[in-house]
């Protein structure tokens, strides 16, 4: 099976950066690709194949839970989560409807470990 | 003053992002509904500067309405990995707006005013809090806060309550906080010196060094 690619979505690089960082400490052969926005995200999506998808909640344009609820549908066999610090009910509930993951901001290694965790088998 | 890089200036407002998104988790369990917060701008500002700012975006949002020119400030002295006061602002308007929601449509509007102080207190407690505590995390570092105090004045009198005018730098946050029928524009400042300023430069910097990977 060739490395699992993970696409990153989120408008803050040091964000960004962060979460590559923790994945490639783990993984340095998988590859992990950033977009800014959830258009870029779900623009890039269909090529790309990503096996997780980790999206930021609030962006600029259209923002993660709408991406995420699109994504769903173009990736249906992808892990998909949710990755931001408004953990409300109401953002919960959403993304359960929708069939993704949640995890709380701020990134850290526990964290990502955990999402990561089902693409390592 | 001390200048910030870009990658510096993405740290501090995704830290602030993450901050209020917590404050916001925590809001929305007092009102009872859900609550967005967001933090899409910082600045650094002298204090004339920020009182400016205050007065202009008073001035449009109060114009419309026909209000008074006070705003409303909780502010809280920190200290340990840097020291500041932080400073939550809403129009006076906007903060009773703020208080109805946490009570309810029950209570009048003379006893709305008396709980204002109270409510506004621990709001600002909640939010400055958050938006400290994460950065502390962060950070790796201890912040150590003092009791939130509430006041209410102009925008000179809210800045200039914190004490020494001299070579202090505002940073200044944008905060829009949305509720189901309500948009409200607020502002968090931080008062910094000099030494404070070049202080979270250097945990910035510390912070981004670890997020690369140069443990």
């Amino acid at each position: 099976m060739p490395n699992p690619i993970v696409l990153i979505v989120d408008d803050s690089r040091v964000s960004r950066l962060v979460t590559r960082q923790h994945i490639l400490a783990r993984h340095a052969d998988w590859t992990v690709v950033e977009a800014g926005t959830g258009e870029e995200a779900l623009a890039r999506a269909p090529e790309l194949q990503p096996q997780l998808v980790l999206l930021d909640v609030n962006m600029p344009g259209m923002g993660g839970v709408a991406a995420a609820e699109q994504m769903r549908r173009l990736l249906p066999a992808a892990h998909i989560s949710l990755l931001t610090a408004n953990v409300q009910e109401a953002t919960r509930k959403r993304a359960q409807d929708l069939g993704i993951g949640f995890m709380e901001k701020p990134i850290t290694e526990e964290r990502i470990a955990r999402l990561i965790a089902p693409l390592e088998g | 003053m001390v200048e910030l890089s870009e990658l510096e200036h993405d740290a501090l407002v995704e830290i602030f992002n993450i901050g209020v998104g917590q404050a916001a988790a925590a809001m929305s369990g007092i009102v009872g509904e859900e609550v967005t917060m967001s933090v899409p701008s910082i600045t650094f500002l002298s204090r004339i500067e920020a009182a400016q700012l205050l007065e202009d975006a008073h001035r449009r949002s109060g114009s419309m309405q026909g209000t008074g020119e006070r705003i409303c400030g909780v502010s809280q002295h920190y200290e340990g990995a840097f020291q500041t006061e932080a400073i939550l602002m809403f129009p006076e308007d906007k903060s009773l707006e703020i208080v109805r929601l946490m009570v309810g449509e029950s209570v009048p509007l003379a006893e709305l005013s008396e709980m204002e102080q109270e409510a506004m207190s621990e709001i600002g407690n909640i939010i400055l809090n958050s938006c400290v505590g994460t950065l502390a995390n962060i950070f790796q570092q201890e912040l150590h806060g003092s009791l939130p105090v509430y006041q209410v004045g102009s925008s000179d009198e809210i800045l200039d309550a914190t004490g020494s005018r001299a070579e202090t730098v505002v940073m200044m946050l944008h905060i829009d906080f949305i509720l189901e029928k309500h948009q409200i524009h607020g502002y968090v400042a931080f008062i910094l010196d000099v030494t404070a300023l070049h202080d979270l430069k250097e945990q910035i910097d510390r912070y981004l060094a670890r997020a690369m990977g140069q443990h």
